[in-house]
């Protein structure tokens, strides 16, 4: 198994929105973020993160301005809206209910 | 900041930051840097992403909805084919009226500044609004230099145009000088009919080609400027083509050319320019600077006061000039009103059968937002949002509405075809293509192309976006417990209003037809009391010229000439023929016999003919005698007058040897010789008028001529010889009409015919649709049914006791939007009767025979998906769940 992994696909959003959850944060701290809480192993490709952004931002799941960081920089911050919290809640729930399937399933295949 | 400029941004910081990191942990700048732009991946390419990602979702949304609705119309072939012919049939319907409508009542008019243009009639007392005469038009121009910038008159002009090898008759129209300019009308080619062109009679053989002539005779060649074409037996050089828009100043007719007014005698072989009786020319007239419309019509007054004094011989106390704005007159002011209507019926006609087919779409979209009800649950549960389903579904019922357009302008196509290759007995041969510039390009005009679309794309969108909203609101749960096609009670509640709805319509239009028949049928009944027997008809005008002044020895020439033609039983002729649109009225007293107060003598239709006209045209002498050779010019002048007339002035039966004093100085005495059977004038409709008959050499010249020949041979082939004969005694003849008179008599019944059959078309097409939605919404619960059926028909229930009990439903439907609809129409029929003809508007024929007809389509519609399911195998049925 390789110690990086992608984000597996179509959980990206749930990532980026739950490194939202907490504060207001811009694209490179949403890396940052991820990594740390999976102790590296997910890299969030830059490739991806960024359109994510922009789409999630025009579905309304986020918005964004400009902000001055710490060491006075201007930055993007992205924050979490009312909707994208309910989407993240409903996201979640599927994700407990198919991946509680999923290892049930793994786990009978490997009893055998 | 723009969308570019925030992503750099963005990326710079980022890449900026991670490049800090990397040299906090020991890299050196440049190592840090390069590492960072590693991590990063394709700057570029990220950029593009997430660009395509913002912008290009919208339309790739679309473009995703679109393919996948496309798809799922195709799963649905019965469907779609259904919902999109549906539209079609109702938009075909509407693109046509409305293209037809659009092309000759609102044509657009590139003249300048239409609100300071006056149309100029005359008018006196009952008249109605009539066309001037030349002199009267020059008299009226000397009275109004100040207030009028300049007058405009125009004339049809028809001609024999020879020009290479070809020769045919045309029909122009004959302008002022100036007429052009002062309407601000540039030419498309060379230049317009001026001033100038238009001075001496006869002294300017110049002609202007109108855009569609030019291009149908002439190729559109623009070296046709400076040529000759030969127009009645002289050459005229071809000055310029007139802008497609521009169509002349005739009523409804669009010219083939335009030539001076100054040579419109010449043309014509008339002598029309300098008579106060003829009565053939439209003025349009332009408002000096500052003048009103009501000091104009003040001014124009003053003329006919003036003219009432100095012209006694031709204008008549009472005659009036009547002004009307230009901008108010589509046709002819005295029959808009009517056109209006009939054009304002046809509008509400097809646009209930356009409401008809979007009940039909309307009723199978919510059907299919309930088969629907299991896959939107499902795609629900796996995530799809309420808004793209939604959406989805909004792009599809667009979608329908747009085939529906497309087919509908394929459909609106072959039917104008076909109205276009019909041969309707218009008058003077008048050919809807040629004569009122209808063609297939009337329907790509933007007006008619826009209500095309429009339609298709907001009935779609519309009907569509009640079951898009509803059927996407699907709770999950109890959608997908139920498993078969729940979830029905709303959604079939919508449906049988629809169907109620197309009842009611249905009927209604069905009413409306009927009227129209029976209105047709009474006019088909009507005697006219003249032409029952096989009659040839020949309209001609016998040119004449200051060589040959009076035509009328070449006249009797061809009456004499006519009289040894075998299979001829009796032939006449008649100045103007009845129920023509032509027509003359005279003027008299009858000594002894007060006149009606305010009135200064009574008056009658008048015709000029020759004694044989009468027992040519089947009418019988009541009393005393018709015309004979004696009655000449130079012998006493003398008339016979109708029974109606008869009966009015002499009661008693002595109306032969009375005097009728005629008050105009152009027009002798007459004394009545005999009395003839009435017979119908102006129109069909009309009650027995008083008719004074003249003898054709008694009174004036005519302007032309009908031959009238009654036969025992074929009336058609008869006028062929006819035809020969004139051109015989006169190689310059000009023919107004040849035909039979049966012909003739169904001109005079073509507005209730074309009524009749129009509203028959439409009201079929309406019951077709109200039958097609009976038949779905039967269809579909029966299909609903299935099970039950099986089940019942599994323990015994018989077939026909499951289809009637499957029908019922329908039926009762059905019975609720026709007792609707019957109130309806009863209220609707009011506003008809200015339409009809010899029909009340509660007609019962009509009254009943709709019903009957709707009961028997509908019980149709509702019995036969009934029984087709009610001899389903019952094992196949309950197999099917």
């Amino acid at each position: 198994m390789k110690d990086k992994s992608d984000v597996l696909q179509g959980t990206l959003d749930m990532l980026v929105l739950r490194a939202l959850q907490l504060e207001a944060m811009h694209g490179w701290g949403i890396t940052e973020r991820i990594g740390q809480w999976s102790e590296q192993v997910l890299q969030l490709g830059q490739g991806s993160l960024y359109p994510a952004l922009y789409r999630m931002e025009r579905q309304g799941f986020i918005r964004s301005e400009w902000r001055v960081t710490d060491n006075n920089r201007r930055a993007r911050y992205y924050s979490m809206t009312a909707s994208g919290r309910r989407y993240l809640h409903d996201s979640l729930a599927q994700w407990r209910r198919v991946s509680r399937a999923i290892n049930l399933v793994l786990e009978v295949t490997t009893a055998n | 900041m723009g969308l570019d400029d925030r992503l750099s941004e963005e990326i710079r910081f980022h890449i900026e930051q991670q490049t800090e990191k990397n040299l906090q942990a020991g890299m050196s700048p440049e190592e840090a840097r390069r590492q960072a732009l590693i991590q990063f991946g394709g700057v570029q390419q990220t950029r593009e992403r997430t660009r395509d990602e913002f912008r290009g979702a919208y339309l790739e949304n679309l473009a995703r909805d679109v393919r996948h609705g496309l798809r799922s119309l195709r799963r649905h072939p019965g469907f779609t084919a259904m919902a999109v012919l549906s539209l079609a049939i109702g938009i075909a319907a509407n693109a046509v009226i409305f293209g037809i409508a659009n092309a000759v009542l609102f044509r657009p008019s590139p003249v300048v500044d239409p609100a300071t243009l006056v149309n100029i009639y005359e008018s006196e007392a009952d008249q109605g609004l009539n066309p001037l005469s030349y002199p009267n038009i020059e008299d009226l121009r000397r009275g109004t230099t100040t207030t009028f910038r300049g007058i405009v008159a125009s004339a049809v002009a028809a001609g024999r145009v020879q020009y290479g090898g070809t020769a045919g008759a045309v029909i122009g129209e004959a302008v002022t000088g100036g007429a052009f300019g002062l309407l601000g009308v540039e030419p498309y080619l060379g230049r317009a009919i001026e001033t100038r062109d238009d001075v001496a009679r006869g002294g300017h053989p110049v002609v202007m080609l109108s855009h569609a002539y030019w291009q149908r005779a002439f190729g559109g060649d623009p070296q046709v400027i400076g040529r000759t074409v030969r127009l009645s037996g002289r050459d005229y050089s071809i000055i310029g083509v007139a802008p497609a828009s521009y169509r002349g100043g005739l009523p409804a007719i669009t010219p083939s050319f335009y030539v001076p007014m100054s040579m419109f005698d010449e043309v014509m072989g008339a002598e029309a320019l300098d008579r106060r009786g003829f009565h053939s020319f439209f003025v349009r007239a332009r408002l000096a600077p500052g003048v009103t419309f009501a000091q104009a019509d003040h001014a124009a007054s003053l003329v006919a006061a003036d003219l009432t004094r100095t012209r006694p011989d031709g204008w008549t106390p009472g005659q009036r000039f009547s002004l009307v704005p230009s901008t108010d007159v589509q046709i002819l002011p005295g029959v808009d009103g009517l056109i209006r209507a009939a054009v304002w019926l046809l509008v509400a006609v097809v646009g209930l059968v356009l409401l008809l087919a979007c009940t039909n779409l309307a009723s199978f979209l919510v059907a299919r937002a309930l088969d629907r009800s299991q896959e939107v649950a499902v795609r629900r549960a796996l995530g799809a949002t309420r808004g793209a389903l939604a959406r989805q579904m909004l792009v599809e019922s667009a979608l329908l509405g747009l085939g529906g357009s497309v087919v509908g302008l394929l459909l609106a196509l072959a039917l104008l075809k076909a109205v276009l290759a019909l041969d309707l007995p218009l008058p003077y041969g008048m050919r809807l293509d040629l004569h009122l510039g209808l063609s297939q390009a009337t329907l790509f005009d933007w007006r008619v192309l826009s209500l095309i679309v429009g339609a298709g794309l907001v009935s779609g969108l519309l009907l569509g976006l009640f079951p898009a909203l509803r059927g996407t609101r699907a709770e999950l749960g109890p959608s997908l417990a139920a498993g078969t096609r729940g979830n029905s009670g709303q959604g079939l509640k919508w449906r049988n209003a629809l169907v109620v709805a197309q009842i009611s319509m249905s009927l209604l239009l069905l009413v409306g037809a009927g009227l129209f028949l029976r209105s047709w049928q009474q006019m088909l009944a009507v005697d006219p009391g003249f032409g029952r027997a096989p009659t040839s008809v020949l309209a001609v005008m016998m040119p004449v010229s200051r060589a040959a002044p009076d035509s009328s020895p070449r006249m009797r020439r061809l009456l004499e000439r006519l009289r040894k033609e075998p299979g001829v039983e009796a032939v006449g002729l008649v100045w103007p023929l009845p129920l023509e649109l032509s027509s003359s009225s005279t003027r008299f007293t009858i000594d002894g016999r007060a006149l009606p107060q305010g009135q200064e003598a009574f008056r009658a239709q008048r015709a000029w003919v020759d004694g044989e006209f009468f027992d040519a045209a089947g009418m019988t002498v009541v009393a005393g005698r018709t015309f004979n050779d004696d009655d000449r010019r130079g012998n006493q002048p003398v008339a016979v007058v109708s029974q109606a007339m008869a009966r009015r002035y002499w009661p008693d039966g002595d109306a032969v040897g009375h005097v009728l004093r005629r008050p105009s100085p152009g027009e002798a005495d007459l004394v009545v010789v005999g009395v003839v059977s009435d017979i119908k004038v102006r129109s069909l409709g009309e009650a027995p008028r008083d008719v004074v008959y003249e003898h054709y050499l008694q009174g004036d010249r005519l302007p032309a001529i009908t031959y009238v020949a009654r036969t025992t041979t074929d009336a058609a082939r008869m006028t062929q010889t006819l035809l020969a004969a004139g051109r015989e005694v006169d190689p310059d003849l000009r023919v107004m009409q040849a035909t039979t008179m049966a012909e003739h008599l169904a001109m005079s019944r073509l507005p209730s015919q074309i009524g009749a059959v129009l509203i028959g078309v439409f009201s079929v097409l309406g019951l077709a649709l109200a039958a097609v939605g009976v038949y779905g919404m039967v269809r579909y619960t029966v299909a609903m049914r299935t099970r039950e059926v099986g089940i019942r028909m599994a323990l015994g229930a018989d077939a026909a006791g499951v289809a009637r009990q499957l029908a019922t439903h329908g039926v009762r439907l059905v019975l609720v939007g026709g007792a609707i609809g019957a109130v309806a129409s009863l209220l609707a029929a009011r506003f008809l009767a200015t339409l009809l003809f010899g029909v009340g508007s509660f007609d019962p024929v009509a009254l009943t025979g709709a019903p009957l007809v709707l009961g028997l389509a509908a019980w149709l519609a509702a019995y036969l998906p009934a029984r087709r399911a009610s001899r389903a195998n019952p094992l196949a049925a309950l197999r099917a769940e």
